[in-house]
């Protein structure tokens, strides 16, 4: 499904555009806001971008000091994969308009103390909403935004078949919570371990990147990732896709609580990344049945195609939508 | 090498310029004697220096980082090399820090997990915490 919405672009943005996209083959695809409950994601496949001259023309979208960045990563793969994350955020940042088109180049962003990037906003920007949230994450072979309107939100990706160096037991032992390495130890299966680890770890960085602290700031054994099924109360390796069941964290000061102020979903993307997305819940709903987190997935080259995808290519494992 | 001019005496790093700056913050230099021509005597009782990390805890890092991140034999690998740089993510820093615990018998906080973006500062810091280890 290819999003067609045609827009009448005004004659100074086409002079915009066209100076720098020579080889691009439509503008920005402005899109509406997410809603309160929903987390827009978009990724980027680098091995579909092939264009040379695209890629230069991404360039320069960025700062200098973004720029900088990339060409200080060692090889070209790399180099692809910090360029289009960069692309990535500002276009998609700058797709989110309400009065007119915004220059992806013109978005300023800074970091948190943590190191989370956030978006900086001068009181001249009015034009995009300045409650996004967003957040991102890559591998070599995907990257990854996700876009929320006031909710925080944390995006961890990683590909499936990710193999530890040391064994799984002893890196759980050694970072994660008894909870988790009872979990991981009672599924014996390799090979479904070794996802689980993967769900595991992308799930608890999606969680404190949604906080903003990151993994210094807060320790993975300092909380609990459980999924629970839809019929039992405990939790246990679930069937993959058709229970799709519910995940929570608990911090581990108070084993008995749970957080209830985030929720998770765990999606299959592209065929080959496992993407945990972690965002804060709307507190309106607060002590009601669990609304279900509602996403949208787009793939995008920007500047030249956008796809509104559903499954195979995305689709959730666990937790509720 | 030192070298004295006047009042003021200033060292040179060694090697790379940029390792000058961790030479310098871990400088203590207690005293030094001036004898009566004006040459400064670096009596070595009285002068203590903390170092930045040994060749072979540096030469260690690289190895596990090599390892860690599957590096062809020409990739460039130094003490300056930013992690990410490189190409390891959050789980490959992790897995890192995990091997060279293994490696220096050490527990790293992951609060310092931060602050180790650069080789020399991940074999700063194991440096560090083996001194601190308690004689065996």
């Amino acid at each position: 499904m290819i999003l067609s919405r045609r827009v009448v672009i005004s004659a100074m943005n086409a002079v915009c555009f066209k100076r720098s996209f020579a080889t691009a083959s439509s503008p920005l695809v402005p899109v509406q806001l997410p809603s309160r409950k929903e987390a827009h994601l978009w990724y980027v496949v680098p091995d579909e971008v092939k264009s040379s001259a695209l890629l230069h023309n991404y360039l320069d979208i960025l700062s200098p000091s973004e720029k900088e960045n990339v060409f200080h990563k060692r090889g070209e793969q790399l180099q692809k994969a910090a360029l289009l994350a960069r692309v990535l955020v500002r276009t998609t940042i700058a797709r989110y308009q309400i009065n007119g088109q915004v220059d992806p180049r013109s978005l300023k962003f800074k970091k948190n103390i943590h190191g989370k990037p956030e978006l900086e906003w001068n009181d001249d920007q009015c034009q995009c909403a300045p409650s996004l949230q967003f957040n991102i994450s890559h591998t070599s072979s995907l990257i990854l935004c996700g876009v929320t309107v006031d909710s925080l939100i944390g995006v961890d990706l990683e590909e499936k078949q990710r193999k530890l160096k040391n064994n799984i037991l002893a890196f759980a032992r050694r970072y994660f919570t008894p909870h988790e390495v009872k979990f991981l130890s009672s599924i014996s299966d390799p090979v479904v371990q070794q996802q689980y680890f993967v769900k595991l770890w992308t799930l608890k960085e999606s969680y404190v990147k949604a906080l903003g602290k990151g993994f210094s700031g807060l320790p993975f054994r300092m909380f609990t990732i459980q999924f629970r099924t839809a019929e039992k109360g405990n939790s246990c390796p679930s069937g993959e896709t058709n229970n799709k069941g519910e995940i929570i964290v608990k911090s581990l000061e108070d084993v008995n609580s749970f957080s209830s102020n985030w929720q998770f979903a765990l999606l299959e993307l592209a065929g080959s990344h496992y993407a945990a997305i972690c965002m804060e819940k709307d507190e309106a709903v607060e002590g009601e049945v669990p609304t279900p987190m509602k996403l949208t997935v787009r793939k995008t080259i920007p500047y030249v195609r956008d796809e509104l995808i559903s499954g195979p290519d995305a689709f959730v494992i666990s937790g509720l939508t | 090498m030192a070298s004295a001019s006047a009042a003021s005496v200033t060292f040179r790093a060694l090697s790379k310029p940029s390792l000058k700056s961790n030479v310098t913050s871990s400088l203590k230099i207690v005293s030094l004697g001036w004898r009566k021509n004006g040459f400064p005597s670096l009596r070595s009782s009285q002068f203590r220096i903390s170092c930045a990390a040994k060749p072979e805890t540096l030469d260690k890092v690289c190895e596990i980082v090599r390892k860690q991140l599957a590096l062809p034999a020409e990739a460039e690998l130094t003490p300056e090399s930013k992690f990410s740089a490189v190409g390891a993510d959050s789980l490959d820093t992790v897995e890192i820090v995990m091997a060279l615990e293994e490696e220096f018998g050490i527990s790293v906080e992951e609060e310092s997990s931060q602050n180790i973006t650069i080789v020399q500062e991940a074999a700063d810091l194991i440096e560090k915490l083996v001194q601190k280890k308690p004689e065996a």
